[in-house]
């Protein structure tokens, strides 16, 4: 396949494309080798060094050299060729990734270039499971990213999703199988609120919401993970395996943390965990002086009540 | 059901999810174990066989989506109950069972199947506290594979099958334990008679 590619992308002008770092050569329509012509770029005269006979010839062109060109006759300044030369890259190995963070009622698979083409880019993907192929909803462009739902759940058959990105240039494609399971991502939980408990300067309310993308909570409840430290100590403090309080409880967590005094949270990871798989995400830092004390929680999750709660606390850490 | 056989029926679907979700935790290190002992290329991350005929008897767990939403507390259980019985048998027919693998390997194998067993009896104990029958047995036969390799592919497709009815398991005793609150939630709606 020769690195210069022929597009017609209108009825009158046609696009050409080449790849960058080659050499272009372009024939000033029907005119003959020896005949006397004037070439332009982008409306500027081009030097005749660069001219053989009446060819224009372009040395390992770069992204500089994209643009219109024309070449007229020499006495009657006759239009005799136009183009548009559009230097670019094949596409690379695309990067496809696929995520399920509303588990059961779909996936939905994103992709990007490893680099830019410079030239127009068309992708296609399919994605197969047990034989069948399985429509993915592409969301609206610029958006590199389509939707799958769930046809059957609980399936020990892999899903395989190859995505194929084409241009002028070459073509590249990428493939990925997994099981069902081993994509699921929930969002973090939202709403999460961090308190002062009143009268009680050792301790902390955080509250959060079940992420409001997570369709079925009560077949898929979520673990969440929390950790917390004072500002003046590198030291996370974890508090994991929290389920939300008994089901009647609603879409609300609630826990109470023992913590120290002027504490400048540094930032509060809710990390929602499912039995098999998390998804993480920092938040905004919630602002409260809390005392520097240091205090350890532990709690036993037992996967049904809301978990009780053991505090040790520890004087040993200086104010701060 | 009263309040007394709600709290039976309560606590029997809490302690069925218990032992699901300890089964899970148990079959994933036995899985790991059981497929090295297979070897290459069943112990390799992106091995996908096709599905052989033997292996097409295991109850498979894949349910159509709109149908595993649509299945009745009767019905869930029954499924679950019929899949554990009829995989149950495989488990015992399985290439690790045989002398031929290592003592360790048979021990866990041993223990993950009275696990399942336990699991079973549990799933029968939550569907006679709903006083649902229980589904009919499962016919014992089951196809013997033409070649060790075979073998070794059913038994890889039966670790996979086990690990995704574990998987469905557990978020069907979700469902079932947001149907069945505790009781002491029942108590109180009594005592405001509603």
């Amino acid at each position: 396949r020769s690195p210069l590619s022929l597009f017609f992308a209108s009825s009158d002008t046609h696009i050409q494309y080449a790849r960058m770092g080659t050499d272009v050569t372009m024939q000033c329509g029907a005119m003959d080798w020896d005949a006397s012509v004037t070439w332009t770029a982008n409306g500027t005269d081009i030097d005749e060094s660069h001219l053989n006979g009446s060819q224009l010839v372009l040395r390992n062109v770069d992204l500089t050299h994209s643009g219109q060109y024309f070449c007229y006759e020499g006495s009657s300044w006759h239009l005799k060729y136009q183009t548009t030369l559009k230097v670019g890259t094949p596409p690379k190995e695309p990067m496809l990734m696929c995520r399920s963070n509303n588990y059961p009622r779909g996936f939905y698979c994103s992709w990007h270039l490893p680099s830019p083409t410079y030239i127009p880019n068309a992708f296609n993907i399919t994605v197969m499971h047990d034989s069948k192929e399985m429509v993915c909803e592409k969301d609206t462009p610029p958006k590199n990213r389509c939707h799958i739902r769930y046809l059957q759940l609980f399936s020990t058959k892999r899903y395989k999703v190859t995505l194929t990105v084409t241009n002028a240039l070459g073509r590249s494609s990428y493939t990925i199988t997994f099981d069902e399971f081993a994509i699921v991502k929930p969002d973090p939980p939202e709403n999460v609120v961090a308190k002062p408990v009143p009268n009680n300067p050792r301790r902390l309310e955080v509250t959060w919401q079940n992420p409001s993308s997570w369709p079925d909570p009560d077949s898929f409840p979520l673990k969440f993970f929390l950790r917390y430290r004072p500002l003046i100590i590198d030291q996370w403090q974890h508090v994991s395996e929290l389920r939300l309080p008994p089901p009647s409880g609603g879409g609300d967590g609630e826990r109470s943390l023992c913590c120290t005094d002027r504490i400048r949270w540094a930032a509060l990871d809710h990390r929602t965990g499912m039995d098999v798989v998390q998804s993480e995400l920092w938040t905004s830092e919630p602002r409260s002086h809390i005392p520097t004390h240091q205090c350890t929680t532990t709690t036993s999750t037992s996967s049904f009540a809301a978990p009780p709660t053991t505090k040790i606390c520890d004087q040993n850490v200086a104010d701060g | 059901l009263n309040s007394t056989d709600q709290a039976g029926a309560s606590r029997s679907i809490q302690q069925t999810y218990d032992l699901t979700q300890y089964l899970e935790q148990q079959l994933r290190a036995l899985a790991g174990t059981y497929l090295n002992y297979l070897g290459p290329p069943f112990n390799e991350p992106d091995f996908d066989p096709p599905r052989v005929i033997g292996a097409e008897a295991v109850p498979s767990a894949t349910v159509d989506f709109e149908l595993w939403h649509s299945l009745n507390d009767n019905a869930r259980l029954a499924a679950n109950y019929q899949a554990y019985s009829h995989l149950l048998c495989y488990l015992r027919a399985m290439d690790g069972a045989t002398p031929v693998a290592t003592p360790t390997l048979r021990h866990s194998l041993a223990h993950f199947r009275a696990s399942l067993q336990g699991l079973l009896g549990s799933i029968a104990g939550v569907m006679s506290s709903l006083g649902y029958p229980l589904p009919p047995p499962v016919p014992a036969g089951i196809p013997t594979p033409h070649s060790h390799f075979l073998r070794k592919m059913d038994d890889f497709w039966l670790l996979k099958e086990l690990q995704i009815w574990l998987w469905r398991s557990a978020k069907d005793f979700n469902r079932l334990r947001k149907r069945v609150p505790p009781a002491s939630v029942m108590l109180r709606l009594d005592a405001r008679d509603f």
